[in-house]
């Protein structure tokens, strides 16, 4: 693995996109972009199926209007996201702070895409089950959780 | 002016809060974190309202009836934001003043963002009642979608500026 790191960050392309500072700006708005996206339309369902945000709507129709937007900023945040650590791949590799951000976005992810795919059937309940609030209440979490373990990043490993 | 501007960030710099926020290690993130947090709501939910009334991704829902579900936790999240950001300019206040990255972003389009804001949601009603967004309800929505990517761009800038 810090072999391929190594590869990675001596690459050519990703030198000339990490020398390259308005590139590397971009790639810098993309990512903060995504991470909104994903995170603020992802909480907006969390917090439909928790019954406290759109009452109005049904959860289902909220999570259809806001998942394309939800994997919008996903792939923006990946794409960013992989350029970004491939510019300093060694360093983010041995830092247990970024594993760990890695680790919790994956999980927050698989969560709130279940929470995503997941309303229509609940909504054909009688009513929302514990289970399904308990899920969306750890996705939210995760999410908020994730936010911290990406200011983190910088400030334990001084990576980032 | 400027002297004016600092006279006050240095009191803020002082302040019991600003001084446990700088002083510690854990404090720093956790109020970044929540700065985040409430930008990820703001801005999530700005973008996916701006692109429904530029109509662009489903349709199932008109852009009134979008901007109706989000309302409260739109707002929310920019109170959670402001609070996080202020929290942070305390802590460094100084440092900030005087970074024409900052001064931009704060000074000129987080007003201009926040008012185009309040102006779409009230006129969505009708801008955005049908299905089909009109030209105007388009063209409102790429100009707010066009000045938060434009805050976004200011504050990633703002450490390149960084003279400290």
């Amino acid at each position: 693995m810090p072999h391929l790191c190594r590869l990675l960050q001596e690459n050519s392309f990703i030198l000339w996109l990490d020398s390259n500072v308005v590139l590397s700006l971009v790639l810098e708005i993309m990512h903060y972009s995504g991470f909104f996206l994903i995170v603020g339309t992802t909480a907006i369902v969390d917090l439909r199926v928790l019954g406290l945000a759109g009452r109005d709507e049904q959860p289902s129709a909220l999570a259809e209007q806001l998942r394309p937007w939800m994997w919008t900023g996903v792939v923006m945040a990946f794409v960013s996201g992989f350029f970004m650590f491939s510019a300093d791949a060694l360093d983010f590799y041995e830092a247990y702070t970024f594993r760990f951000k890695v680790g919790i976005v994956l999980v927050a992810l698989i969560c709130g895409v279940v929470v995503y795919s997941k309303t229509r059937h609940w909504e054909s309940l009688p009513s929302i089950p514990v289970g399904a609030k308990v899920l969306a209440l750890i996705s939210l979490v995760l999410w908020i959780g994730s936010i911290l373990a990406s200011v983190e990043v910088p400030a334990i490993s001084g990576v980032g | 002016m400027l002297s004016f501007f600092m006279a006050i960030a240095k009191w803020l710099q002082s302040t019991w809060w600003a001084l446990d926020i700088s002083g510690s290690t854990w404090i720093y993130p956790f109020v970044q974190a929540t700065h985040f947090t409430g930008l990820s709501m703001w801005i999530g939910t700005n973008l996916s309202l701006d692109l429904r009334m530029m109509g662009i991704g489903k349709k199932r829902r008109t852009a009134a009836e979008l901007s109706e579900a989000l309302f409260w936790w739109n707002w929310l999240g920019l109170l959670i934001a402001i609070t996080g950001g202020f929290l942070l300019f305390s802590s460094a206040a100084t440092k900030y003043i005087p970074n024409p990255a900052f001064e931009i972003k704060l000074g000129i389009f987080i007003p201009l963002g926040i008012i185009v804001h309040i102006i779409n949601q009230q006129k969505v009603k009708t801008w955005g009642a049908a299905s089909e967004p009109s030209g105007v309800a388009r063209l409102m929505g790429l100009f707010e979608l066009l000045i938060w990517f434009t805050v976004i761009t200011c504050a990633v800038s703002i450490p390149n500026f960084d003279t400290h």
